[in-house]
């Protein structure tokens, strides 16, 4: 078993060097990370494998936290959790964890009084891991917050609990020195705009396939554009891409533009998400002039 | 005569045994498959004469003809059947053991979702994916317009309806399960493709994306509904509609379709409809009220509520925090049966008996229902388990309601 992970595994990260890419990730396919929270769940003091639960609007389901005393992070639970093949050469490493939003919504929560003392908790204890890879040249975390837009009958935060988001975000990332991205999921983002480029983060990230862009502030922070449909085996046509791109409004005002995929590439078989991934760089190839 | 309290029911899959799925996968049979055969089948009653004929086929190891294979699969149907006409402490009186609403487990099919697809045309399978530890589903994507095949449950039907001992249901996967498990690749695109031709300029990503999942489930329901009639027709006193993925959605327009997709598929059909969900997301059920009472023809529904419970005894609301989605039923006014999931299936833990009493007595004390309308059952299929352990949950199942009977008296 073992060795059908780590060949799977060695596939990927020699795909996206082939592509170029400029941030390479392991896609939580280890062993140890068998969903968002396996690390978490495993290795963190003050935290225990609860139920089974269903992972938002798929058919993946995972282990819920639960919180029975204070959360300590070992320091290097993510780390162990990641394939050592990803410190293997120079490319620029990304590692996704789950944003203390989503964090504190998905977990259920015995010790702490309430669901702002838990996201600081949280954010706490993922700095001291956070801190270790930045010394482990890991450069990039991405949060990954689909609890922010995918809620019970579409509720949104208020920008006063953005706002708290947002400073438990920043605590987590203290003295990291990582670039970091903030990217909400499954679900349509514009009634955030334009709060949500106010989080301390360098990217915000946007599911281009389910958000009215129609609203996006212009910015000076990165933009993570998800412009291919992680959630449907439809390959796109490049110009079908290139369009949802172009009909972005102030696109040229953005630091940057990383192209990736809606959401993880989890829930479409691997070939399908490998052909995604493939897809990407032929857009991006397109866009800097390099393509047909 | 007076209905029983607590009645007791199986809700999904069965395991299956290694002399039903050996013989399927090309692999010889060995000693202990027919054994295996042999212990269970005197431990579940079976007659003699059936014993014989179905060590007769076994005994030839490999090389089945496609006769004798339908014949082990006929087998299992049967064991099935008996394991839940039989669980419960050995040595009680017959009557008091079994399940009192039973059907054979899924033994005729792969699993809930494969066995449709497979047999509704215009689909095809294109990969798997992972669900949650190292299991896997096969996904399927539609092709072409989906069209009714044939009736991939009525063989299977007839031959239960024949051996069943006891009251018996049948269930179907609904139109939803099947549209949130599949690709939806074929509706999406056709939805890009008007927007790219400017026919659907002004319509939001997000709205796009629910009018493929809508078109997806009305193709199906029409495909299902006829599955369903037929099923009916065929003599199906209950049709349990599995809906895993109710829950699957956030949105209030998700959860209407999930109630559309019901009274469509159900409707104008005469028989008794039941509704099985499981595994929702963080919040729970709440997110189905109160639109789900809008589901004409369902009169019992059956949901998970164990796997998120305490193993502790007890009928406080601290002591059952896993069936505080219950009240919802009462605080909505309904009136019809419920199903309440008692022993968590995805564990190989047993809790106590006393545990099991517990939940059912907290599950009618927080409805305020008559217990002869609430059925007693595990929280969702077996089919993860081995058969040793499946039965002894079923066993439960049958031990808990009678200690619960017991404490009503």
């Amino acid at each position: 078993m073992a060795k059908i992970f780590e060949r799977d595994i060695q596939q990927l990260l020699r795909l996206q060097r082939e592509l170029s890419f400029d941030y390479v990730s392991d896609g939580q396919m280890t062993m140890a990370w068998q969903d968002a929270f396996t690390p978490f769940t495993s290795y963190f003091d003050g935290i225990k494998r609860g139920p089974l639960v269903r992972w938002f609007n798929t058919n993946t389901f995972f282990y819920a936290p639960v919180v029975i005393g204070d959360i300590h992070a070992p320091g290097d639970a993510i780390r162990r959790s990641l394939t050592p093949y990803l410190f293997g050469d120079s490319l620029s490493t990304k590692v996704v964890v789950p944003d203390p939003l989503t964090f504190a919504e998905l977990a259920e929560n015995e010790h702490y009084g309430t669901k702002e003392k838990l996201m600081y908790a949280y954010a706490d204890a993922l700095r001291e891991e956070l801190v270790d890879l930045g010394r482990h040249r890991v450069s990039y975390v991405q949060f990954s917050a689909p609890s922010l837009v995918a809620r019970f009958r579409g509720r949104r935060l208020t920008p006063k609990e953005l706002e708290t988001v947002g400073e438990a975000v920043r605590s987590s990332l203290r003295k990291s020195g990582l670039n970091s991205g903030y990217f909400p999921y499954f679900g349509d983002l514009s009634p955030y705009f334009p709060e949500l480029f106010d989080l301390p983060v360098d990217d915000i990230g946007i599911d281009f396939t389910e958000t009215d862009v129609r609203r996006i502030p212009s910015s000076k922070k990165g933009l993570v554009a998800g412009v291919v449909n992680g959630r449907s085996a439809y390959l796109e046509p490049v110009e079908l891409i290139v369009r949802r791109l172009k009909d972005i409004p102030h696109l040229d005002r953005y630091q940057r533009i990383n192209l990736t995929s809606s959401c993880d590439l989890r829930y479409v078989p691997r070939p399908v998400a490998d052909s995604k991934l493939v897809r990407l760089k032929e857009v991006r190839d397109i866009l800097l002039g390099k393509g047909a | 005569m007076r209905a029983k309290p607590f009645p007791t029911q199986e809700i999904g899959s069965m395991p299956k045994f290694s002399w039903r799925t050996k013989p399927f996968m090309k692999i010889r049979l060995g000693r202990e498959d027919i054994e295996s055969a042999v212990k269970w089948g005197k431990k579940i009653g079976l007659d003699n004469r059936e014993m014989n004929e179905l060590l007769q086929i076994l005994k030839k190891d490999s090389g089945f003809t496609e006769g004798e294979k339908k014949r082990i699969v006929e087998f299992s149907l049967l064991y099935a059947l008996r394991m839940q006409e039989t669980a419960g402490r050995e040595g009680s009186e017959k009557e008091e053991r079994g399940l009192d609403l039973v059907w054979s487990g899924e033994q005729a099919r792969t699993e809930m979702y494969q066995t449709p697809v497979s047999h509704i045309d215009g689909f095809e399978f294109i990969g798997r994916v992972r669900s949650f530890d190292n299991k896997y589903w096969r996904i399927a994507s539609v092709v072409r317009p989906l069209k009714y095949a044939h009736n991939y449950h009525i063989e299977e039907f007839l031959f239960t309806k024949k051996h069943a001992k006891r009251r018996l249901k049948i269930p179907v996967t609904d139109p939803i399960t099947i549209m949130a498990w599949s690709d939806n690749s074929y509706y999406v695109r056709r939805w890009e493709e008007k927007k790219m031709s400017g026919r659907a300029k002004k319509i939001t990503p997000s709205k796009m994306n629910f009018y493929a999942r809508r078109d997806f489930v009305f193709d199906l329901a029409t495909v299902i509904r006829r599955v369903v009639r037929e099923l009916a027709d065929a003599g199906a006193e209950e049709i349990q509609m599995d809906i895993p993925a109710a829950t699957q959605y956030q949105e209030v327009e998700d959860v209407k379709l999930v109630v559309e997709a019901f009274n469509e598929t159900t409707k104008g059909i005469n028989t008794n409809f039941s509704v099985h969900s499981c595994y929702p997301p963080r919040y729970g059920y709440g997110l189905l009220f109160p639109y789900i009472l809008e589901m004409k023809n369902c009169k019992r529904f059956s949901f998970e509520y164990a796997n998120r419970d305490l193993s502790g005894t007890g009928v406080s609301k601290e002591s059952r925090p896993g069936y505080s989605d219950l009240r919802l039923f009462r605080e909505y006014g309904y009136k019809g049966e419920l199903g309440v999931g008692v022993i968590h299936v995805h564990t190989d833990e047993l809790p106590s008996l006393e545990t099991v009493r517990d939940r059912i007595l907290y599950s009618a004390k927080v409805t305020d229902m008559a217990p002869e309308k609430l059925y007693i059952n595990p929280d969702c299929g077996l089919r993860t388990r081995s058969p040793e352990l499946a039965y002894s949950m079923l066993g439960m199942v049958v031990e808990g309601a009678r200690l619960a009977r017991s404490s009503l008296r």
